[in-house]
């Protein structure tokens, strides 16, 4: 009788145990699929987002450095005095801003292979704060740096534009 | 009696935990076994499911490209709005052994709003091999012609493509 009775409950606690592993099966299987979706997903959706942030940046570079030389056109073209702040949204790629030879408007963006140069040319004489400057190389350094950025742009004589952070 | 009772309990419980050893390592044998055919087979390499891209700046934008056994082909346009001449121009990758190729001749005149082809050829090393999936990295050193001092500018660019056979 009490034989019979512990075979009983053996076969009860097998049972239960059979379903508990079933469930624990079910849910590492559940897990296992999620994982197996998620992971490559998660893969590809960041290289895009990285490839797609690398082209918003020169985008963005791009527009402010044709925003600058095109207002210093503008500024030098309407006469000595004239003078007009710009705001820019410099992104975080930028790391350098630099007048080279009063002709080239240059920024250094980095990217993921290596740090670019874009250059803009301009058909007026740019220059900067003479402390800034060395030998034909004017840095401005306040448009190495992310964040909104006012510029000045004026025509402080007649041969040349001034630019410089505000 | 009560004490048979106990060690028949346990005979039976360490025998199901053996059994339950024993077919989960079984298990667990056959999914390594399977994960590992399956990464052999490049089935995880995730990166060939993006797509082919050549990345440039947009004032040398990449128009198009191919990457061939031994030799890689580069169009770009100058869209500098001046002419330039390139004194350098280079390609390499993050393999140990970087990938080694002869590049054009320099200098090279570039006027302004043209296309140029760019060839590499004799390439080697750098796991370059037909049929794998290649990430390399090109830069170019220019001046403008007609800026006095003529500053050198340095524009890298990412070619991500599956070298044809």
């Amino acid at each position: 009788m009490a034989k019979s009775r512990l075979n009983g409950r053996c076969l009860l606690e097998r049972a239960a145990s059979s379903r508990a592993s079933q469930a624990s099966m079910e849910y590492l299987l559940v897990v296992a699929l999620t994982f197996a979706i998620m992971v490559p997903t998660t893969y590809l959706f960041y290289n895009y987002s990285k490839e797609s942030g690398q082209e918003i940046t020169d985008a963005q570079a791009t527009k402010i450095g044709r925003n600058i030389v095109d207002t210093s056109e503008t500024i030098f073209y309407s006469g000595q005095g004239s003078k007009t702040v710009i705001e820019l949204n410099v992104p975080d790629n930028i790391v350098a801003a630099q007048i080279i030879d009063g002709r080239e408007f240059v920024l250094n963006i980095s990217t993921t292979f290596g740090v670019s140069e874009l250059v803009f040319f301009s058909a007026v004489n740019m220059t900067t704060d003479g402390s800034e400057c060395s030998i034909n190389r004017c840095a401005i350094p306040g448009l190495g740096n992310s964040g909104l950025k006012k510029v000045k742009i004026e025509a402080v004589d007649k041969n040349s534009v001034n630019i410089s952070t505000v | 009696m009560g004490l048979s009772v106990k060690g028949g309990r346990m005979k039976i419980k360490s025998q199901a935990a053996l059994e339950f050893l024993t077919t989960y390592a079984w298990a667990f044998i056959v999914i390594a076994v399977t994960i590992s055919t399956l990464y052999y087979f490049g089935i995880f390499d995730f990166s060939k499911y993006l797509p082919q891209k050549c990345i440039f700046p947009s004032q040398l934008k990449c128009l198009d490209f191919s990457l061939l056994p031994t030799e890689v082909r580069l169009k770009l346009v100058n869209n500098l709005g001046e002419d330039i001449q390139i004194q350098s121009i280079s390609i390499t990758n993050d393999a140990t052994v970087p990938i080694s190729c002869t590049a054009d001749a320099t200098p090279i005149s570039w006027a302004h709003a043209t296309q140029k082809d760019f060839t590499f050829t004799e390439c080697s090393g750098g796991a370059y091999l037909p049929d794998e999936r290649v990430e390399l990295a090109v830069s170019m050193d220019y001046f403008a012609v007609n800026t006095p001092s003529h500053p050198i500018h340095k524009v890298n660019g990412k070619i991500n493509g599956k070298v044809t056979t």
